[in-house]
């Protein structure tokens, strides 16, 4: 840092970093007073969780069952072969079983004293809504795309080509014997990792 | 065929590469920062011109970018990336913090991003990051100047189905800490369907960190039946990633992030119009330098520092030197070996003598002393003794010095008590050097001996082949079956050995359980030592440190002084067979030997890592170079195959399609037609080529025939969501579905006015 050339740069470089920076900035239109909660940083499990626990508790209280949340709504839907109706992560446990009343839930009393405004005008038109209608409402999990009915189609797990064959030992799927060879060759745990890629590999709990 | 026409031919095919044009580099891109930018006060001074609760900030908040501007212009005035960092810098002694592409400004800045969204989700999971980057939003928007509050209305996208959890921190965000008066929230890809004049159809958009298929029926979304596929923007740079990293698993010298797969997979890759035909094909030589992409990235080459003629001579000289100090002294070592083996067996053979005409007992004393169990022994031991010392000459032929005289042995003829004290010792080192000159007369002798027996052999080789040329290339070619044959033994030994449950493993646990037993049985001694005391005497004989040998894994890399040879004598053997079967045998062509298949130019695997030209390890250009060409097509091929391709446990973008405009929407009594009339495709993510032509090759087989499918493209698939969420921000139903700082006070965190762009309301 002894030449003036060095030293200039640097200078220019935090004045830069000044200027960027933001944290030393008075920001005039925050409110001074607001403290958030320590602990609003979650993570997508752990809201689904809470979610689930909250669906649960109100489930135990006594509810309406009577209308559009009987299970034969819920069929409606079920029409479609993809089974996209039900759940497909299995994080939200639970709600396989919760699902109609999920659906119920929104509409039940304490719910439908808020105003849904534009619906509201369109459903006497349409014999379906967002929220109104046969179908639950769309939810993070229940939008969920459900897994393929149609046959999988093999890829050498290296090169990504057709792969006929597999390796009963490592698991890998691979193309020739010259990959063959190769994934026999492959250092201790390498070969966990390209299983990996295709969420093949093995997880210990 | 002549050997000078064989190996014509061979250039021609190994020296293809060399018409090929020089390969195009390009170079590695990543996020950088670009320059400072100020506050824009215009923009807020032109708000407060438009007719109060016209103007409105409109901030799409997505995962990859936040675009953020007025309600009132065409485009946003500012981009970033929701990320934000965060330290101490220690020279300048001060905090810092940076959002969006300022974080890029410094190294240490770098190392502490932090991104507001949970990877891989459009679910905000940091919301101190969130603050971050709405403080650095609304500070370049120029509204640092109002007192306490954000005075204007805001227009934000979310993700479709947002959580309630989400949603309630964020309006705590906005209405508590900003003090916003009112806020609306739409969907992204919702408001670029209506800024692309959508009504009726099937909205396509794959985003940063997911894909979603919506039907919209005359500008209503059938929410309950979107579909959202966990795939977008983001996984494709981290497949990506992962797979340049299994590629070169063996250590790719450059440093790789997900930044630079991003613009990888934004740069090269493409989707193919019909994968498995094309992937068949992709490897190929012919063509291959069109199909792949080399991305080089930075490197430093090796500066050789160029030395003078006298130096290299210098440095030769001196290295010839040490060299040839080490070979004497390791010469003089194994001399002295040698001597004191020869010492021995002269001494057993003098006990053998002795034993002649000895009674007995005598004979038992005379075999104890020795320490040897029977006369048979005895003889064991002179054999492998004159064994010994002959393979160790043979060792010996090979740096021999020259001829010598024979030194003056003049002393040793003279009785020791004739002489004096210097006399004594000079005799004594006149005795070493006799034997130490015989020792080097004998090695000569029979080094002279074998060269005559090799050459013998070699003139009855040749003998052979001028009179039976056909059994001796049937000779010929079984000794390279059989070394080709050893070497495949070898490797296979090597392989088990990695199973437990092999017979080269089991042999090997036996050896080390009776190595670490306490009265372990010298299994391949063979002799018994019974003798009392705790020094089993293990390591007396050299034969015992073979044990060690076959107790480790790959027992061939053993020293020179082993017996066996190494893997290199039988290559080079098989490579002496087969370069006198080119010569001799007709039928026995190049592309049948060990260097041919082993050719570069016939190995898949370095089309896969190298393309069609050679690869040099050495240069440092080459080796900080990556080669995409499957991945290409593979990585997008993802949103068409999740499971099949990388295991993702989700149907594909043309099954959900097919699932939506076949089966749910009829189920609900709409016509498939009017959908059909409109696919439309959004987001960062359906900017690959032949997107939209891959989409309608897959539907059109699930559709009936002359279905009126129409895929378009939005106008701008990036920005089109903002574009969309401005110019719906002053309309009517904008303002209805504005929610106050009142309304959200008295109804709820995470209450919402459900509108024709936005989410449904569900808690």
């Amino acid at each position: 840092m002894s030449n003036p050339e060095a030293q200039a740069a640097q200078a220019a470089h935090i004045a830069l970093l000044e200027q960027l920076d933001i944290h030393h900035t008075h920001k005039s239109f925050r409110n001074p007073a607001w403290r958030p909660n320590a602990r609003r940083n979650k993570n997508l499990k752990a809201i689904l969780g809470d979610a689930s626990r909250k669906e649960a508790s109100v489930n135990a209280t006594p509810q309406d069952n009577s209308g559009a949340a009987t299970p034969a709504a819920q069929d409606n839907d079920g029409l479609s072969t993809s089974g996209t109706s039900t759940p497909a992560v299995p994080s939200a446990s639970g709600t396989a079983y919760l699902q109609p009343n999920l659906a119920q839930a929104s509409r039940s009393l304490s719910k439908l004293v808020l105003e849904k405004n534009l619906s509201a005008a369109s459903s006497s038109t349409k014999p379906f809504s967002n929220g109104t209608s046969t179908a639950p409402t769309a939810t993070y999990t229940n939008i969920e795309s459900a897994p393929s009915l149609a046959p999988l189609k093999h890829y050498c797990d290296v090169t990504g080509l057709p792969a006929p064959y597999l390796d009963p030992k490592t698991r890998l799927r691979y193309h020739n014997r010259e990959v063959f060879a190769m994934i026999r060759n492959l250092p201790q745990g390498v070969a966990e990792q390209f299983l990996e890629a295709r969420g093949a590999h093995t997880v210990l709990k | 065929m002549a050997p000078s026409a064989i190996e014509e031919a061979l250039n021609v095919r190994r020296e293809a590469w060399r018409d090929l044009p020089p390969p195009t580099l390009y170079p590695v891109k990543e996020a950088k920062f670009e320059k400072y930018l100020p506050p824009q006060l215009d923009g807020r001074e032109r708000a407060l011109e438009q007719p109060p609760g016209e103007a409105s900030i409109v901030i799409d908040n997505g995962s990859h970018s936040v675009r953020a501007g007025w309600s009132f212009e065409s485009k946003p005035r500012l981009a970033i990336p929701p990320i934000m960092s965060k330290y101490r810098d220690r020279k300048a002694n001060k905090t810092f913090s940076f959002a969006g592409h300022d974080c890029y400004a410094d190294t240490a800045s770098r190392g502490h991003i932090r991104n507001a969204f949970e990877a891989g989700t459009g679910i905000i999971s940091n919301w101190d990051v969130m603050e971050h980057v709405l403080d650095h939003v609304l500070i370049k928007l120029g509204m640092n100047g109002v007192e306490g509050a954000i005075d204007m209305p805001i227009v934000m996208t979310e993700t479709v189905a947002n959580l309630p959890y989400t949603r309630k921190t964020m309006n705590e965000t906005l209405f508590e800490c900003y003090g916003a008066p009112s806020v609306v929230y739409g969907i992204d890809s919702l408001f670029s369907y209506r800024h692309n004049q959508g009504s009726t159809g099937l909205v396509v958009s794959s985003s940063y960190s997911a894909t979603h298929l919506i039907p919209v029926y005359e500008s209503k979304p059938l929410l309950s039946q979107a579909i959202r596929l966990s795939w977008g923007g983001w996984h494709a740079a981290e497949y990506l990633l992962k797979l340049i990293r299994l590629k070169y698993y063996t250590g790719f010298p450059g440093k790789l992030n997900s930044s630079q797969a991003e613009h990888m997979v934004r740069d090269f890759c493409y989707v193919s119009l019909d994968y498995d035909r094309e992937l068949k094909g992709y490897l190929d030589w012919t063509g291959l330098e069109d199909r792949e992409r080399i991305v080089q990235y930075p490197y430093t080459e090796e500066v050789v520092v160029q030395k003078t003629e006298e130096e290299l001579a210098r440095i030769a000289e001196r290295k010839k030197e040490s060299g040839r100090r080490l070979q004497e002294q390791a010469a003089k070592m194994r001399l002295e070996r040698l001597m004191k083996k020869e010492e021995e067996l002269e001494y057993y053979k003098d006990l053998q003598r002795r034993l002649v005409d000895q009674n007995k007992k005598e004979t038992k004393r005379l075999l104890d002393e020795a320490e040897l169990k029977d006369e048979a022994a005895l003889e064991r031991v002179i054999r492998d003794l004159e064994k010994a010392i002959k393979k160790a000459r043979q060792k010996d032929l090979g740096g021999e010095q020259e001829e010598e005289e024979a030194p003056d042995f003049s002393l040793l003829e003279v009785p020791d008590d004739q002489l004096d004290e210097a006399g004594l010792k000079q005799k004594r080192q006149q005795r070493l050097l006799k034997s130490n000159y015989e020792a080097r007369q004998r090695a000569k002798l029979e080094k002279e001996a074998e060269k005559a027996r090799l050459e013998e052999e070699a003139r009855r080789d040749e003998e052979r082949r001028i009179n039976d040329l056909e059994g001796w290339l049937e000779e010929k070619r079984q000794a390279r079956l059989a070394k080709l044959a050893q070497i495949k033994e070898r490797e296979r030994l090597k392989a088990d050995l990695g199973n437990r449950k092999s017979l080269a493993s089991q042999i090997r646990m036996k050896n080390i359980a009776n190595l670490a037993s306490d009265n372990p049985t010298t299994a391949s001694g063979g002799r018994k030592r019974r003798r009392g005391g705790d020094d089993d005497d293990f390591g007396a004989d050299d034969a015992d440190w073979g044990v060690y040998r076959s107790v480790a894994i790959g027992a061939n890399k053993g020293d020179s002084d082993d017996d066996e040879e190494g893997e290199e004598d039988l290559e080079a053997a098989v490579r002496a067979l087969e370069e006198d079967l080119l010569r001799y045998d007709k039928t026995f062509s190049y592309d049948q030997t060990l260097d041919a298949q082993r050719d570069w130019s016939k190995s898949l695997l370095h089309a896969f890592r190298y393309g069609p030209r050679p690869f040099d390890p050495a240069s440092a250009a080459e080796t900080h170079r990556l080669h995409l060409n499957v991945e290409r097509i593979r990585v997008p091929e993802v949103l068409f195959q999740p499971t099949a391709i990388a295991g993702v446990d989700q149907a594909g973008i043309i099954e959900i399609a097919g699932d939506i405009l076949t089966q749910r929407l009829p189920g609900l009594g709409l016509a498939t037609d009017d959908f059909l009339r409109d696919i439309f495709l959004t987001g960062g993510n359906t900017l690959f080529q032949n997107f939209d032509e891959r989409l309608r090759i897959g539907l059109t087989p699930l559709l009936p025939a002359g279905a009126p499918l129409k895929i378009r493209r939005a106008q701008d698939a990036v920005l089109d969501a903002w574009k969309g969420a401005a110019g719906w921000a002053s309309t009517d139903e904008a303002k209805r579905s504005r929610v106050t700082r009142e309304e959200w006070l008295e109804k709820g965190a995470d209450y919402i006015k459900e509108h024709d762009l936005g989410n449904a309301f569900a808690s």
